[in-house]
Parts: C-alpha cells; structure tokens; sequence
C-alpha cells in the first residue's frame, strides 16, 4: 500500500512537470561528482623530437632542445599531438593527462561533512559541560547555564550565523569557517544541554545513593554511575539533536562557506538543471542523516545487552 | 561503635514542619545486631539514613567509631567506607555485570587492584550463594539475587557497620528467606548490623536488641524476649497487636 501511494505522488509530481515543459537532464549531474581534468604538457623551449615509446596507453617522449640537451615526459597515447623527428618551438603541446577530480557536489558534500562533524563534537562538549552545570549545587553555574541555554534557544540560528561572522568575526578577526563552525556547536550545545540534564535527571536517585553509600565521591559517582546511564537513556534524543545539526548546517551558506546547499547553487547557476540539483542535494542530505542514524541505532543495540 | 546523641532531623515544607527523627539517643555497641521496628512514617528508614550520611541532620550528634558526623570537618566518604549499606530497591547498577556492580567500589575507593577486588568479589558471592552468576547483568536476576548481590557489594568494602533498610519488603514472598539467611549468617559471624524490617520473626530470632520508633521518637528499647512477651508502654502494645 505504502509503495502505491508513494508511486501515484511520484508519477503525479511528473505529470505536473510535464505540464510546465520542463526538460529533466540528470545526465548533466554526474560530473558535478567526479569529472576528468585534464593538464597540458607543453615543451619549455624550442626543441626536437627524439623518440617515442608507448606502454600502456602512455608514452614516454623524448626530446633535446638547440644545445643538445635531453629531457623525457610521459604523457597518455590518445592526447598525443607529436611525431618522431619533428621540431617544436617554445610553448608547443606535446600531449596531455588526465585525472579524475572531485567536482563541486563532492566537495561541497566533504564540506558539510566537515562542518558538522566539527560542530557535533564541539556542540557535543559544550552540551555536557552546560548539563553538568545545570544539575550543579552552584547557583552561579546554574543560573549561567540557563541564560545560556535561553538566550541560543530563543533565537533564530540564521541571526545567531550573521551575528557570529558579522559581530564576532569582525571583532576577533575569525575566519569564516571558525564562525560557522563555532555558531554551529553553539546552537547545538544549548539542544544538547537539556537534553543532557534531562537524562541525568532521569537516573533513579537510588543509584546515587547507593554509589555514595559505598564510599563514592560527587565525581566518581557521577563517572561511574550516573553518566553511563545517563547516556545510554539520552542517545535516541541526541541522534535527533545531530542529525538536525547536519540539516542547519545548511544555513552557514548564506555566509559564503561552500557547503552542499552552496556548491548546489553554484552548480545551478552553470547548468540552469534547478530541479535536478536540489533533489540531487535532498538525496545526499539524505545520505549523510541516514548513515548517521544507522551508526546511532548500531551504538543503542550494543548498549541493550545490560536490559 | 555508633552513638546518637538527641538527633533531630525536620522537614520543612508547605509551611510545616515535620519532626522525622525528634530526639533519638541510641546506641549500638561491637558486634551487636539490633533491630528498628515501627509503624510507617515513624522516621526509622530517616534515622538509619542518617547513620551513613545519606540524610543530614538538624541538630544533635551521630559518633561512629569516634567520628561526630555533625563535626563539619568530617570526610563524610570516609565514614561511609566503614559503614555499608543495603536498600529497600536494591540499587544495583543495571548497567554494569554483577561482579562488576562488586568490583567497582572496591577499585575506585578503597583502591584495591582488579585480581584482587574480583577474589573477593568471588568469595562474597560464593558467601551469598550466587557465584554462579557474576557474569549476568542485575536486570537477568530474581529480587532475591538482586538483594544478595547488594549485600555482597557492601560487603566488599569490608564495612565495620552495616545498614539495612527493610531489605525484604520489595520481595516476592518466597524469596523472603534467602535474603534473611544471608542476614542471621552474617549477624552469627559479629558484624555490627541495624536493621529497619517488618519481619518480626527475624527480630526476634537475630536481634541483640530491638528499639522500637513512633512518630520519630524512640519509644521503647529492649531485648526481643521482653519486648514481645512483655512490652511496658501502651504505642508498643497497640502496635505488637497489629502485626502479630
């Protein structure tokens, strides 16, 4: 029933783009991936052809310039423009390579990647710490924590971006990667906090009791008992937190950092397929959150062995 | 070895205030294995909180083995080593295997090694007639395992002391008795035991001496044989006559 229902959307949403005469070209998407660059081998001075010999789809040529002097290269047989014996003058091409670079799509992906990686560990830091100090005795810490935590939830993360590069990133000369990457584990920590407090609180007060009346200080009780705990029960809330995390990462490209989102709209502007690279960039999105919370769901079954 | 001297300890709340423990003078000498009874809410599982450091008190003053609790400068940890306890819930660490739940305390605080710490993990087990189940996680065990391995971690710690808070009354009825067992066993080799219960026929079998609470106030103390043949205040009586 599930596959009918997901087939008639998909075959209407075609209809309706056949209606508006749009012209799919997925096969102009791959090589925003991966695409071959290729890199001219010219001969530095005037010159001559000595020799050619080809192994494999590449040839070795050899050369000698006025003086007598010999050199060689090694360039692929198909781009080969020179014969034996034959005279070339500064600047001419003898040949070229090729390889395989990664495209914008690919790099913007590795970027996004980066950033929220960055960010999750960072984010992940700062909302430990915070939790631990809202649950703390101290009322300074206490109170701190939840001005902190306030003040990045009540917020838009879009102004929140703008003020870190703009604000921040002018007054402390930061690049534009620290400032997204730090708004970033900024926003998250706040999410992470509280969900970090909650798990603690979650842990049955026997347990700390117990751990104390066995000679236990604060700390080590809270190591050995209450954080593993603690964590166990807050993982599926934190694979949420990160997985958003990728998904607003997306907003770090309004301050020109070349992340999936922007390497998408650079590709548009080249290749005018709108449609295809931004369901192209849902897809890779999709990619990054899905294989996240894989990872997560594996880490929750291997930590159920104790229930 | 543990003397209390006036002990309050209140709570306020919503405008009241409740006196929990109010004025308990009470003391448990080497090797003495006596019993608190009491109606619920009389403030015994409070005072034995106390004991340990788990519950502050108001005023008065609890000396074990010669530390005054109430003296500020006391490292409370270091009280609590000499002095186990055992809970109503059992409080197992779910997330760690049984000898582990044994092993842990030992290695953090009293700083034993790992072989070390699991031979007497081993050997306490095997005292409380579960070795065969140190690789199981708590979650796997009956109620009275789970309580029997409780006993075995405070053990571990070589406590001078120990502490039970109504260490039976979360149990299945069957299992009631290998808990108790566990217990007499422990009381016949002279360890030093207060124990909260309702079970009034392990009071009267194990005790040295049973202090009965109401309303936070000890009302009468005395040997299980005059205390259930012949009790002096009236309360005593009333409550003897509901329970047996």
């Amino acid at each position: 029933m599930t596959f009918v229902i997901l087939f008639l959307l998909a075959a209407s949403l075609w209809a309706a783009t056949k209606k508006i005469d749009y012209t799919w070209r997925w096969n102009r998407v791959p090589q925003y991936f991966l695409y071959k660059a290729e890199t001219f081998e010219e001969i530095p001075f005037d010159g001559r052809i000595l020799s050619i010999s080809s192994v494999h789809g590449d040839s070795t040529v050899a050369y000698e310039n006025e003086s007598g002097e010999k050199f060689s290269i090694v360039v692929e047989t198909d781009s080969l423009r020179v014969t034996e014996g034959e005279d070339l003058f500064d600047g001419d091409s003898i040949g070229s390579n090729s390889e395989w670079k990664a495209g914008p799509l690919t790099m913007g992906m590795l970027m996004t990647l980066w950033l929220s990686a960055a960010a999750s560990f960072f984010g992940l830091i700062i909302g430990l710490v915070t939790g631990l100090c809202r649950v703390s005795k101290n009322y300074t810490l206490r109170s701190l924590s939840i001005f902190y935590v306030e003040v990045i939830r009540g917020t838009p993360l879009l102004v929140q971006i703008f003020i870190f590069y703009f604000f921040l990133g002018t007054v402390l000369d930061i690049s534009r990667v620290v400032a997204g990457v730090s708004a970033l584990a900024i926003f998250a920590g706040a999410y992470v906090a509280e969900i970090i407090r909650a798990g603690i609180q979650s842990v049955p007060k026997g347990q700390t009791e117990a751990a104390r009346s066995l000679g236990m200080s604060a700390t080590q009780n809270m190591i050995y008992i209450v954080m593993p705990q603690a964590l166990k029960r807050v993982l599926p809330p934190l694979a949420g937190q990160f997985i958003s995390l990728i998904k607003d990462s997306s907003l770090v490209s309004v301050i020109a950092i070349t992340d999936l989102t922007k390497s998408g709209r650079e590709v548009i502007t080249s290749t005018f397929a709108t449609f295809e690279i931004w369901f192209t960039v849902a897809l890779l999105y999709l990619l990054l959150t899905s294989v996240l919370s894989q990872l997560i769901a594996w880490v929750e079954r291997r930590l159920a062995v104790s229930d | 070895m543990i003397k209390t001297i006036d002990l309050k300890k209140t709570f306020t709340g919503r405008g009241q205030t409740v006196y929990a423990v109010d004025g308990v003078t009470a003391s448990v000498s080497p090797g003495e294995v006596v019993v608190i009874i009491g109606p619920s809410g009389s403030g015994k599982s409070t005072f034995l909180r106390c004991l340990n450091g788990l519950e502050t008190f108001t005023s008065g003053h609890i000396v074990i083995d010669g530390v005054d609790l109430a003296d500020r400068k006391t490292d409370l940890n270091k009280v609590r080593c000499e002095v186990g306890m055992v809970f109503q819930q059992f409080n197992l660490f779910p997330h760690k295997k049984v000898i582990e739940n044994i092993v842990l305390a030992q290695m953090t605080v009293r700083k034993r090694d790992r072989q070390e710490a699991e031979e007497k993990a081993r050997m306490l087990l095997e005292k409380v007639g579960i070795a065969e189940k140190e690789q199981e996680y708590p979650s796997r065990l009956s109620g009275g395992q789970q309580q029997r391995v409780a006993i075995a971690r405070a053990l571990a710690m070589d406590p001078k002391i120990m502490l039970f808070d109504e260490p039976t009354s979360a149990l299945d009825p069957e299992m009631v008795g290998e808990v108790l067992d566990v217990m007499k066993n422990l009381a016949r080799e002279g360890m030093t035991m207060v124990v909260v219960t309702h079970e009034m026929g392990f009071a009267r079998e194990v005790a040295d001496r049973v202090l009965f609470m109401d309303q936070g106030k000890l009302v009468e103390e005395g040997t299980p044989e005059h205390f259930f043949t012949a009790p002096r205040e009236e309360r005593t009586k009333l409550f003897l006559k509901q329970v047996l």
